[in-house]
């Protein structure tokens, strides 16, 4: 384990970190991170990357594999040391916390972007694939494709997301546009076509009828029927890509959008108006993923190949918070298991 | 951005060494005379191995310091040298392992190169390293041959161990289970479809390598006789595409050296330790000294040699090979290539339809022209579309848009994003080539990104003439050129990209053909010297053929080459030949003088006069006779 010095710089000044005591976080922070800088393969590894946990002193703890491409991470609720991730090589599995790990797909699946398991139906978990999608019923010991009902071509996915309410229904970013289950994939149809890769999707913590979708090059979508329509955003550009989306838990009026080329944008209306919130942020604000802390409304913005920046203010304000040098593919709050 | 990228960290740490002792690279031309007894040809095979060898073992290392790198502990376990210091400075390397394909077939050359040399400290340490560290599979064919070879080595190496004493979390049996899978999935696709990285400048060595020791060490008699075949399949498509040992476009993957200095390449490694008909490049091309360390378990067939040595006359080549994997944006997984390769003494003409086989590297046509010494000469010609777009790199590979363009210029590949390079293909270029007549058409969108055509002049072309009649004439060894550019352009100095890593830039004496129009194209048209009287002779002959074209509404073109085919190209059209359209769906996977096989049919027949080879993947069986007079 290596720990990453974080900056703490300007933490005591923060609004939110002053207001009234907070209390006990109910989530973990941890990011699916990079941090070796213009890492080839054949190159050594010159720091750990991989899974890295915020702890409670704003350090962030390398834990588990060490592997610069692990884009998104599942755990399962009942065990929280059974850890699914989505890796270059394929879905990795730990059943120890991290200790060990192995790699549950073959040679016939690779570069899974998203992983996702189901929190009514546990041991099935979904692996989105640059070719389909793979899903796990037996905990991650097997993974069959499940693709019928997606097109032979135009089904790239770069993100699967079950709805909380309903097991086995799933919403699908792909290629080509939004794909729906509702039968834990047995079979996929199309709900909203694109011409482009929908590039992430968000179940609402506070409304389960309502969901976003960034795009490539369709701006943000909006979702108040469970998926089954969708919408533009005004005042969200979509020239050029957006990246992810996330909800604020501590206020359902609040959500912020990630982009290599608008930085972060945020709405605190339910998206009726949209602000750039990138004062703050390094000049060119290449922003990778945005994360909202669903205990505390902190909003994390990932500049690329800079550094993790926070903002207590929902971006007014940002200070650099840790993993210099860091690509991050994914901010994951895991609830703590229940006692 | 990330695995995709060859990662040439270890070469570059070669290259830089001494260039003592490497009398092949800085000595003469090896003779053009073939050698046709098979006694001499092994016995000198054997000493250009002993040469590789004896020269990375023997590099300077300082007194009691430990080795750094393991191509000189290859180098030396090769030649049974210095094996207790071997061990040490295994055990100090294993201390920190690589992360993938490029650190994992050096592994297990040591690994087995050492069994009965290393000390036992040192064996466990490797093994340890498979443990330990999580390799990185990579995202490219290259990366996957070495990554899985690899690993189905090592695991043979230790049959019965247990799920966690491998990265994978998977017994040896497992992995072995799965990496045997992947490589005869591979096999398969390669012999019924075609090559995906084919003909490449340098990544031959990723694939001839774990080919090498997967035909030495697998205990498995299949799988040895299937990295035998697959050896002589790669070396076979090599001989048919040299010229004098220098291979020529069209290439899937080369780089910003290898694309104007033909020769400087690790293919001209293998094509001098193999058949001795040019010299290897500098430090052996790097990954070499690993070909070498294994080479002697290697027999080239005559056949092959014959291929590559022994011409007697012109020929065509028709061959099939494939794209890489497209993830998006197509609606195929991997789209069908198109290849052709007219050889003549003087020069060869090669190309393939156009497109891209490869998002960055590809190379899709060049006129290469003979030269006694190619060291240093810049032998080629081409034109091609320098795009860099997002699109294009999300197509191939899995990522979000915007970091491709910025990483990729840090990850070796320093022209990507350059107007004035030469690397590359683009979707706006389409190619059609009979003979030694090329016509390349482009139409580029408004708003491309670098909406131009560059066009490679070299400094190594003598007699260089802007006629009057639009057509340029050069003359590059002994090949009469005439380059017929069908819109406006300037003659621009370029300074070529020196390393690929860093981006640096040299003044070479060489020209970029600058051409700003959208709809464009050009003409090539190549002869020998020996057909005609004089220069003069060669470009009248070329004022007199029948030329028209228009740019609108899309560039086409109607000529009578110098052969006299009468040739019509329109951009988005099938070419037409005499009158008859051109139907590549009927092309075979080998079609020629040399090397024929059938679509789907994993079997391949190499010919040289009546000596026949068939490496047939259906029965695992190698077949060679004589054929009667």
């Amino acid at each position: 384990m290596t720990k990453i010095k974080t900056t703490f710089l300007g933490f005591a000044l923060c609004a939110g970190a002053a207001a009234a005591a907070p209390a006990a976080p109910r989530h973990d922070l941890i990011l699916c991170a990079q941090v070796t800088n213009n890492f080839v393969v054949g190159s050594k590894l010159t720091a750990p990357s991989g899974l890295f946990r915020r702890e409670a002193d704003g350090a962030y703890r390398h834990y588990g594999v060490n592997f610069p491409f692990v884009f998104n991470l599942a755990v399962d609720p009942r065990n929280p040391d059974v850890q699914y991730v989505a890796s270059l090589n394929g879905a990795l599995v730990t059943r120890d916390g991290g200790r060990t790990w192995r790699i549950g797909t073959s040679w016939d699946m690779t570069e899974p972007k998203d992983i996702f398991l189901d929190p009514n139906a546990p041991d099935t978990i979904y692996l989105a694939l640059p070719d389909g999608i793979a899903v796990s019923r037996d905990a991650g010991h097997t993974w069959p494709r499940a693709e019928k009902g997606l097109p032979g071509r135009g089904k790239y996915m770069q993100v699967a997301k079950v709805d909380r309410t309903r097991a086995g229904r799933v919403l699908a970013g792909c290629e080509s546009g939004i794909y729906l289950t509702e039968n834990a994939a047995k079979s996929w149809r199309l709900i909203f076509p694109t011409k482009t890769t929908i590039t992430d999707i968000r179940q609402s913590p506070h409304d389960a009828k309502l969901w976003l979708a960034s795009t490539q090059s369709n701006g943000l979508l909006v979702s108040r029927d469970g998926g089954e329509s969708w919408t533009k955003f005004d005042g969200v550009p979509s020239a050029e890509a957006l990246y992810n989306v996330a909800f604020d838990a501590t206020n359902p009026q609040r959500y912020a959008v990630s982009s290599w080329t608008y930085g972060v944008r945020t709405t605190e209306d339910g998206g009726r108006t949209w602000t750039e919130r990138n004062a703050g942020l390094p000049e060119d604000h290449v922003v990778f993923r945005v994360g909202i802390d669903p205990d505390t409304g902190r909003l994390y913005a990932a500049v690329y190949k800079d550094a993790v920046f926070r903002s207590d203010d929902f971006g007014r304000s940002w200070t650099k918070d840790g993993l210099e040098g860091s690509i991050v593919y994914n901010f994951v709050f895991l609830p703590h298991p229940a006692k | 951005m990330k695995a995709r990228i060859l990662s040439l960290l270890s070469l570059g740490a070669i290259l830089a060494v001494s260039l003592r002792a490497q009398p092949a690279f800085s000595g003469p031309m090896p003779s053009p005379a073939v050698v046709a007894d098979a006694g001499l040809r092994r016995a000198a095979y054997f000493d250009r191995i002993d040469e590789v060898l004896k020269w990375r073992a023997g590099l300077p290392v300082g007194a009691g310091e430990l080795l750094k790198d393991t191509a000189i502990i290859a180098s030396k376990l090769a030649r049974h040298e210095d094996a207790d210091l071997c061990s040490r400075s295994i055990i100090e390397l294993m201390k920190e392992p690589g992360s993938g394909p490029f650190w994992m077939f050096p592994a297990v050359d040591i690994a087995y190169l050492g069994r009965g040399q290393l000390s036992a400290e040192a064996e466990k340490a490797i093994r340890d390293a498979w443990r330990s560290a999580m390799q990185i599979r990579g995202d490219t064919e290259n990366h996957w041959a070495m990554y899985y070879t690899s690993l189905y080595l090592m695991a043979q190496l230790y049959p019965d161990d247990p799920a966690d004493s491998w990265y994978t979390g998977k017994s040896s049996q497992e992995n072995m289970a799965e990496a045997r899978e992947y490589l005869i999935s591979w096999m398969d696709l390669a012999t019924t479809v075609g090559q995906g990285e084919f003909n490449p400048t340098h990544y031959i060595g990723e694939y001839a390598i774990p080919m090498l020791f997967l035909s030495t060490w697998s205990k498995d008699p299949g799988m040895r006789q299937r990295g035998q075949m697959m050896l002589d399949w790669l070396f076979a498509d090599l001989a048919e595409n040299t010229l004098n040992g220098v291979l020529h476009g069209a290439n899937a993957r080369t780089d910003d050296t290898s694309v104007i200095e033909r020769w400087n390449a690790l293919a001209s490694f293998f094509s001098w330790i193999l058949f001795d008909n040019t010299v290897p490049p500098q430090s052996y091309g790097g990954w070499g000294v690993y070909f070498a360390t294994v080479a002697k378990n290697y027999e080239v067939p005559e056949v092959i040699y014959r291929v590559a040595v022994d011409r007697g006359a012109d020929y065509v080549q028709h061959d099939l090979k494939r794209t890489r994997r497209r993830w998006r944006n197509s609606d195929v997984l991997s789209a069908p290539v198109y290849k052709t390769n007219y050889t003549r003494r003087d020069y060869a003409v090669g190309s393939y339809q156009g497109g891209m086989a490869d998002p960055i590297q590809t190379h899709v046509w060049d006129v290469t022209w003979a030269v006694p010494d190619p060291r240093g000469v810049h032998n080629t010609m081409f034109s091609m579309h320098p795009i860099s777009s997002s699109f294009d790199m999300q197509t191939y590979f899995t990522e979000l848009p915007d970091q491709m363009i910025k990483g990729v210029t840090k990850e070796g590949k320093a022209s990507y994003d350059s107007p004035d390079k030469l690397l590359g293909g683009s979707r706006f270029e389409q190619v059609f080539q009979n003979l030694d007549t090329i016509i390349a058409l482009y139409d580029i969108p408004p708003g491309t990104r670098f909406p131009h055509i560059n066009g490679f002049f070299s400094k190594d072309l003598v007699n260089l003439t802007v006629d009057p009649s639009g057509w340029i004439f050069a003359q590059g060894g002994r090949a009469y050129l005439a380059y017929r550019p069908l819109a406006g352009y300037e003659l621009q100095p370029l300074a070529r990209i020196k390393s690929s890593w860093t981006g640096e830039r040299a003044d070479t004496g060489d020209k970029r053909l600058y051409s700003p129009h959208l709809k464009n194209g050009t003409i090539v048209q190549a002869a020998s010297a020996d057909e005609f009287k004089d220069f003069a002779a060669f470009q009248a002959a070329i004022r007199a053929l029948p030329l028209e074209f228009g740019l609108e509404p899309v560039p086409t073109v109607k000529f009578t080459s110098l052969r006299g085919r009468k040739i019509v190209c329109t951009y988005g059209k099938a070419p037409v030949l005499d009158g008859k359209k051109v139907d590549y769906s009927k092309w075979k996977l080998f079609e020629g003088p040399y090397l024929n096989a059938d679509k789907g049919s994993r079997k391949l027949t190499i010919t040289h006069g009546r000596l026949e080879r068939v490496l047939d993947f259906n029965t695992l069986a190698i077949s060679d006779r004589v054929k009667p007079e």
